[in-house]
């Protein structure tokens, strides 16, 4: 019995975790700010690596750093210069992707809430 | 009352803040200030100073020196400072939240989220009110003095209608810009409809470039004189480093003009030199020229010290009109009850 829970868990998890790679988009929303960011990211998974480029649109994009990836679990950094930007996401769906960031400037500190979706068209 | 709680909030972080560039210099001052002299050393020697002494991490962005005493700052994973007469690294500033950070993160949102802001946005709808009744309430007496002793009812209520009267203005401008950056969304999507969200930006179509991987010919120092070319008399304030977005990305600044004054920036192709896009602070689309304005007056940058003296003056004042009206508002609730 405990097997087959064991099989069938691992099964679910498999499914959902599914491979990253793909062209993202979403938004994320500072805690206490005004609007939504638009977000668009490039992924490439290979293994338990995570490379790509993200940014807030096609034209402005900016390497991943540290990416990793941990069962159904997504983390990665990014820079832009003034504001270093670490995401810590789960994969809710096959092509949803949801969680938290941390923006860190030299003064300041935020956080923010961030959901993405897989564009269907790669 | 409750709101007075917050506004003590906002007057004492509002006076902190309008002084935030020079409280930050002297938080850091081995990292601010340094003895000129020599020539000065080309971007490329002080990216590679500062990336050496940090175990080789790449340069996201070089903020030049804005003047001859000035380091010349270095975006790695943090930033730092460089000599940029020496190549001597001055040190580094790690990332994370500093009391000087914390005072904005009370001042915009209570240092929490969403519901800080929502307290703090309606406090000041509740201060625009409150300037607006104490003129009203001012205005038959007209009173400018202040007599009796420091404990005396008399005193307050003279302290609170005198300095009241003198901080109006300063207070109603930042009360009004303050409402403004509150609820920025809401002003945003109406002046939008007023004018339209035409951007006017870019004096050149920006085309797209393809991301360059590594092989840069165009040197950062190079980048800077194509670009400072194109906008005479504007001093170049930042350098984004084509790894990062695949374009060198120079902003450029006017020491003249106090709105909007670091929104100038010229792209350029990292292979060629060519201009890719030009953003001037000039085409700024009415929705944002006056939310940049807005800002400018909330701060006090809008005509430089004296204004942001002045803000901070008014800010210091308001915590002192809070104190002092709950004073009287005690004193004259203790009179009625004893009949």
């Amino acid at each position: 019995m405990n097997r087959t829970i064991a099989v069938v868990t691992l099964l679910v998890a498999s499914a959902t975790a599914s491979d990253l790679t793909g062209k993202w988009f979403g938004t994320f929303k500072v805690d206490g700010g005004d609007h939504t960011v638009p977000q668009l990211f490039i992924l490439k998974q290979q293994g338990k690596t995570l490379s790509g480029s993200g940014g807030p649109n096609a034209s402005e994009q900016y390497p991943i750093e540290n990416g990793k990836i941990d069962g159904d679990e997504a983390r990665f950094e990014l820079t832009t210069g003034e504001w270093k930007f670490a995401y810590d996401l789960k994969q809710t769906a096959p092509d949803a992707l949801s969680g938290t960031l941390k923006l860190q400037s030299v003064n300041d500190s935020r956080n923010a809430k961030v959901s993405l979706t897989r564009s269907q068209g790669n | 009352m409750i709101a007075g709680a917050f506004l003590l909030v906002l007057g004492i972080t509002g006076a902190i803040l309008a002084f935030e560039p020079e409280l930050d210099r002297l938080l850091h001052p081995h990292l601010s200030r340094l003895k000129p002299g020599g020539r000065t050393l080309s971007l490329v020697d002080i990216g590679e100073a500062a990336s050496k002494k940090y175990g080789g991490e790449p340069v996201v962005a070089y903020l030049p020196s804005s003047s001859p005493d000035v380091p010349t700052e270095v975006i790695l994973s943090g930033v730092v400072s460089v000599n940029q007469y020496t190549g001597e690294v001055l040190g580094l500033r790690t990332r994370g939240q500093t009391v000087l950070g914390f005072m904005r993160a009370l001042h915009v949102r209570l240092a929490t989220g969403d519901i800080g802001r929502n307290i703090l946005r309606w406090s000041t709808v509740l201060m625009l009110i409150s300037l607006a009744s104490g003129l009203y309430l001012w205005w038959p007496r007209k009173r400018i003095r202040i007599r009796g002793p420091w404990w005396s009812r008399l005193f307050w209520s003279d302290q609170h209608n005198s300095f009241g009267i003198f901080s109006l203005v300063p207070l109603l401008l930042l009360t009004a810009t303050g409402i403004v950056i509150g609820f920025e969304d809401e002003v945003s999507s109406l002046l939008d409809k007023m004018y339209g969200t035409n951007p006017v930006h870019s004096s050149q179509t920006p085309e797209q470039s393809e991301p360059s991987q590594g092989s840069t010919e165009l040197t950062p120092d190079q980048a800077i004189a194509i670009a400072s070319a194109q906008l005479p008399g504007a001093l170049p304030c930042r350098l984004q480093m084509p790894r990062y977005g695949g374009l060198y990305v120079v902003s450029l600044t006017y020491s003249d003009n106090r709105i909007a004054a670091e929104r100038n920036s010229i792209s350029l192709d990292p292979r060629n030199g060519r201009i890719v896009a030009i953003n001037q602070s000039a085409g700024l689309t009415p929705r944002e020229r006056f939310m940049a304005t807005n800002e400018a007056i909330h701060t006090g940058n809008i005509l430089g010290m004296p204004t942001r003296i002045l803000a901070a003056l008014a800010s210091i004042l308001l915590p002192l009109q809070v104190v002092s009206g709950l004073l009287i508002w005690i004193r004259r609730t203790n009179i009625l009850r004893r009949g």
